[in-house]
Formats: structure tokens, C-alpha cells, sequence
């Protein structure tokens, strides 16, 4: 026998919101190596995935790097900066 | 100039005097531009290479870009400036200036050796000054360089240094 789980409380909680995206833009300067190599050292990616994200950056011009609440992306796309990386943030399916 | 991973894992690279040179003045010039780009952090700069080092965040939604801009320039700008100063201080003591004897190239190369956090600011103050010149050689996102001026083949040249020398780098530390 067990009593039911309490229900959460869901006020604050944005479940039904869109989550925000990290996205990274191609730019003709950064070395693919580099690219790869942030990837890989700041998401703690493996060298593969991070590969396939630098190469869908390069031939596709963008890639969303990452998704989740805003205040989280916002430090992402900060941190592209710190790296030099060309990096906005945005609504998930904007 | 070529950065490696020598046999005890220290990550090194042998530099002429040239490139010495060459390194010291345009970092300080990368220097020169943050510091100028310090009392602009709140609006975006007339500066295309101060606004392609802090891009808007929000490129659809300007209050939201002044918002992130007010919050992370000024530290996005004090990180740059500390990277740059490390790398400069990693190529060693600059020579007195009223030395009678004056570097010439026979001077014999010196080698340099980065540890973890002078990697981490030598990548990105590398980027940093190969963004900055990208901007001044007016290359286009195809890639294609547009400036048509006496310093073009020059400028071109040190970025095309910068690149092998980045690349050497991150090739030093992918194990």
C-alpha cells in the first residue's frame, strides 16, 4: 500500500514554455579544429558529437548547441564569446 | 613558430626575434582596442571588430541585447585584456629601449612554455587578434578578403601566421 504522490506545485515551474536555445554561426575566421575543440572542452561533448556539431556550423551556416532555461543559455553564450565563437540565444523554434 | 607537446607533456613552441616582435606589438594593439572599447561596453561600438568580439546575443530583440550587453561586457572585455596580458607576459621581458644594442635577426630563438591557464588565454587571445584582423582585411563570410590597400598583403600574411600558429596549438593539447 502506498499514499499518492503530492502533487507538485506547477506555478512556477515553465513546463509549457518553449525552452531557449544556444546557437553558434559559421563565421570565415574560426579554424575548425578550435571550433571543435570548444565544443568538446566546454559542453564535455565527445570529440564525435562535437565534430558533427562543428561541421553543421560550417556547412549549414548554424547549429543549436544547446537548450534549456534562459538564464543557462545566456551563460552558455557568454562563454562563446570568452572563446570568440559568433553565439545568440533564442526561443527554441524561433 | 609551432606550438607541441614535447616528451614531458609541457606544451612549448621556439620563437625567432621576428616573432617575438610581431606578437608583442599586435597584442598590445588588440590592447589598445579593448581599452578603447571599455566605455563603449553599454551600446554596441562603431568599431566592427569591438562588435564582432561582443556580438548582440539577441539579434532579433535590441532591449534584450542592451540588457545581456550591460551584464557580460565588462567582463567579457577584463577577461580579454587579462588573456592578452598573460600571453604577453609569457614572451618574457620586453628588451629596454635605450639598449645601444639594437634585436637583429641573428639573435638566437627563445623557447616558450604555456601552462594549462596560459593555453587557455593564448587560444583565445589568438582568435581575439585574428577576428580583429579579419575585420580589418574586410573578409566577407565566403571567406574572401576585400581590403585593397598597401598594408592587404601584410596584414594578410600575419593572419595567415596567426592561423598556422592557433592551429599548432590546439592540435598541442588534442589528446
Amino acid at each position: 500500500m502506498s499514499l499518492p504522490a503530492p502533487l507538485p506545485d506547477l506555478r512556477d515551474a515553465p513546463l509549457l514554455e518553449r525552452p531557449w536555445v544556444t546557437i553558434v554561426w559559421d563565421d570565415p575566421v574560426n579554424l575548425m579544429s578550435y571550433v571543435s575543440y570548444v565544443f568538446r572542452s566546454y559542453f564535455g561533448i565527445s570529440a564525435e558529437k562535437a565534430d558533427r556539431l562543428m561541421l553543421q556550423v560550417h556547412n549549414t551556416g548554424r547549429a543549436v548547441v544547446a537548450t534549456g532555461n534562459r538564464e543557462e543559455m545566456e551563460r552558455h553564450v557568454e562563454a562563446m564569446h570568452d572563446y570568440g565563437l559568433w553565439a545568440t540565444l533564442a526561443k527554441a523554434d524561433e | 613558430m609551432r606550438f607541441a607537446r614535447d616528451a614531458s607533456g609541457a606544451v612549448s613552441a621556439l620563437l625567432f626575434p621576428a616573432e617575438v616582435d610581431l606578437l608583442r606589438v599586435t597584442v598590445s594593439q588588440l590592447l589598445e582596442l579593448l581599452g578603447a572599447a571599455g566605455s563603449h561596453a553599454l551600446g554596441a561600438s562603431a568599431d566592427p571588430a569591438v562588435r564582432r568580439l561582443l556580438p548582440d546575443a539577441y539579434p532579433g530583440d535590441a532591449e534584450a541585447a542592451a540588457e545581456f550587453r550591460r551584464f557580460t561586457a565588462d567582463g567579457l572585455i577584463d577577461r580579454k585584456e587579462l588573456n592578452a596580458r598573460a600571453v604577453l607576459a609569457s614572451l618574457g621581458d620586453e628588451p629596454a629601449d635605450d639598449s645601444d644594442d639594437e634585436r637583429n635577426d641573428d639573435d638566437p630563438p627563445v623557447t616558450i612554455v604555456l601552462d594549462d591557464a596560459a593555453v587557455q588565454s593564448w587560444l583565445r587571445t589568438l582568435t581575439d587578434l585574428r577576428l580583429t584582423l579579419a575585420e580589418r582585411l574586410e573578409i566577407t563570410a565566403d571567406g574572401v578578403q576585400h581590403l585593397d590597400a598597401e598594408e592587404a598583403p601584410f596584414l594578410a600574411s600575419v593572419y595567415d601566421w596567426l592561423g598556422m600558429v592557433q592551429e599548432s596549438l590546439v592540435y598541442a593539447i588534442d589528446v
